[in-house]
């Protein structure tokens, strides 16, 4: 009988065993009672249908807890309740707050690998409706993110243009360049500018630097955007690019890709997802 | 003391009923007074966006998917800020839902956009693998009924006073201020759409099921 070794089935056991056993007595009493009581005492004369009412005084515990029953509901009703309800709100900011400062300090310093992780949990509820679950924007619907960001695709931009996240400059034309010197101003920016490592064509680089003016008028010498006007490049394949794309949406040829300026992710899980569909493309 | 009330079943209902509606009074009063009041911001629908919330209701949408985010963690990390009742003033009726089978709908316009919709909305598992919602094409056919969004606009503003034609407020206007209005609305969503068959519509002037649910669903914020 494993069962009986826990304690709770035995005590439940012991509590039921003593409920009947009481019931028994107590009804035994009360069945004899009826077979040979006489009733006796003073009627108040009240008479209804035949039932009257003896003149009980209150029994004196009664009497006080009703009473103080009536006073707890007067206070409870004219300041208990009014003046310091429960608030579930109240305490859903606590416990969110209380979280998210938790949150913060455990994973401020979380590296790529955790991030990663965390960024597929974020990919799969907030980013997969649209992008697919495997990232690869469901037959066109959304950005192909498992060939985005790839010195293949800074070629696409640069050929196709791009437009749709709201900066000052307003859309990046398409035709900028051929698609022989994209290719150049592509491994150029790959290794000097966003710095995501070896370029496929290292011949090209020395070529795209020279080609680096049509970009700087908008994206400044140094690829950093000029304080805003267009993206900062030096971000482009780092997480936070996807950061900025996630704050700014995109209305862009392909479709329309809502911000997610509304508090539902953290900075934090920006930066992971951004990690994350980074790590698609590898 | 209280024998006289027992023999005078009147006025004991009387007793019973003033302590009751002292609890109603309590509990009840302050949240129509102050919570129940349009939260700052709020405006009531436009009647594009009205004939939309008619599709809604008309195709049960209410069945699976909720209108309510609950003050809980899980709730407000998936869908955002949990619900207010100064959110639902103008929500006649309200369509707060009692089930999700789907997800919840009350800020989708945050996280879901026009293409997103249209896709969705004409064959759901092309987007979502698996998902049991039911296709609508029958909404890319219908022509959404606009005259009766636009009465059921007029009757709120006359009956309760719902603020239209207010300043920073939706015009409503006369019916035909009304029908330019709603032709000038629906522009941006027809040309977000890639249906052929309804840029032909509205080129007509006609405007489809699917616009009007569009321009609803990307209102609830
Ligand atoms: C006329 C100004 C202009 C010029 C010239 C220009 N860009 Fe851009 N570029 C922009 C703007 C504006 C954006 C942001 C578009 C948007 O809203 O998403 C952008 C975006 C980009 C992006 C990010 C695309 C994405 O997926 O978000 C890349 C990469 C880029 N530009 C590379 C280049 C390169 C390389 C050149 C030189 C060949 C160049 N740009 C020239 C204005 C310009
Ligand atoms: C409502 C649908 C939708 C959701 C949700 C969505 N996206 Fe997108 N996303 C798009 C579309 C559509 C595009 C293509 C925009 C264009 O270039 O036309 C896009 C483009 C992108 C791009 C490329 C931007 C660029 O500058 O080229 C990135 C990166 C991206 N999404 C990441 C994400 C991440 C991460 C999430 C989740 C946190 C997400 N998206 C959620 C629809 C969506
Ligand atoms: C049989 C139940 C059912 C009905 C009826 C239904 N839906 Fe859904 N809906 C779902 C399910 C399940 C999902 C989740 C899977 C998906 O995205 O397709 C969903 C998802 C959605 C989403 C995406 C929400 C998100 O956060 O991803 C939208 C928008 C939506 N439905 C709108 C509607 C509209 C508008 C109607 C009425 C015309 C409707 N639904 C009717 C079951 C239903």
């Amino acid at each position: 009988m494993n069962w009986l070794s826990d304690n709770v089935n035995l005590l439940s056991l012991i509590g039921a065993a003593a409920i009947i056993i009481i019931t028994g007595f107590v009804a035994g009493k009360y069945i004899k009672q009826m077979k040979t009581d006489k009733s006796t005492g003073e009627l108040t004369g009240d008479d209804w249908d035949g039932i009257g009412e003896y003149k009980n005084p209150l029994p004196m515990g009664w009497a006080i807890m009703f009473l103080l029953t009536t006073i707890w509901a007067i206070w409870y009703f004219l300041a208990g309740y009014p003046l310091n309800a429960y608030s579930q709100i109240g305490e859903y900011n606590e416990e969110v707050q209380a979280y998210n400062d938790r949150f913060e300090s455990k994973w401020s310093n979380a590296d790529k690998e955790t991030l990663k992780q965390m960024g597929k949990g974020v990919f799969f509820v907030q980013c997969a409706p649209c992008h697919g679950i495997t990232g690869d924007g469901i037959n066109g619907k959304a950005q192909d993110l498992t060939a985005w960001a790839t010195e293949d695709f800074i070629v696409h931009t640069i050929v196709n243009g791009t437009k749709g996240s709201n900066y000052p400059l307003g859309e990046m034309p398409a035709g900028l360049l051929d698609e022989e010197s994209a290719k150049a101003v592509a491994a150029y920016m790959v290794e000097k500018i966003s710095k995501t490592g070896q370029s496929k064509n290292p011949d090209l680089v020395a070529t795209g630097e020279a080609l680096w003016a049509t970009c700087s008028a908008c994206h400044g010498e140094d690829g950093k955007g000029m304080e805003g006007s267009a993206p900062d490049l030096t971000t482009y394949g780092h997480a936070e690019f996807v950061v900025e794309v996630l704050n700014r949406g995109k209305v862009g040829v392909i479709g329309n890709m809502p911000a997610f300026n509304d508090g539902r992710l953290t900075g934090i899980q920006k930066q992971a997802v951004g990690e994350y569909i980074l790590s698609l493309t590898e | 003391m209280f024998h006289w009330l027992e023999k005078n079943p009147f006025f004991f209902a009387v007793g019973v009923f003033v302590v009751i509606a002292y609890a109603g009074i309590v509990e009840i009063l302050p949240d129509f007074a102050e919570r129940a009041r349009p939260v700052e911001g709020r405006k009531p629908y436009t009647v594009l966006q009205l004939a939309g919330r008619d599709v809604y209701i008309k195709d049960s949408c209410n069945a699976c998917h909720s209108q309510l985010i609950r003050p809980f963690k899980s709730e407000t990390d998936r869908y955002g800020m949990y619900s207010l009742s100064g959110e639902f003033a103008y929500d006649r009726p309200f369509l707060w839902g009692s089930k999700r089978t789907g997800p919840d709908l009350m800020r989708v316009g945050n996280y879901r956009t026009t293409d997103w919709h249209e896709n969705h909305m004409l064959d759901p598992t092309s987007i979502v693998p698996g998902s049991i919602m039911p296709a609508y094409k029958h909404m890319f056919n219908n022509v959404a009924d606009i005259e009766t969004a636009y009465a059921e606009a007029y009757t709120v503003k006359k009956v309760f006073n719902v603020p239209y034609d207010q300043p920073d407020m939706p015009k409503l206007g006369t019916w035909d201020e009304a029908q330019k209005a709603v032709l000038e609305e629906a522009k941006p969503i027809v040309e977000a759409m890639k249906s052929q068959e309804v840029k032909e519509a509205y080129a007509r002037g006609e405007i489809k099921e699917i616009v009007a649910i569009i321009a609803y669903l990307n209102s609830l914020k």
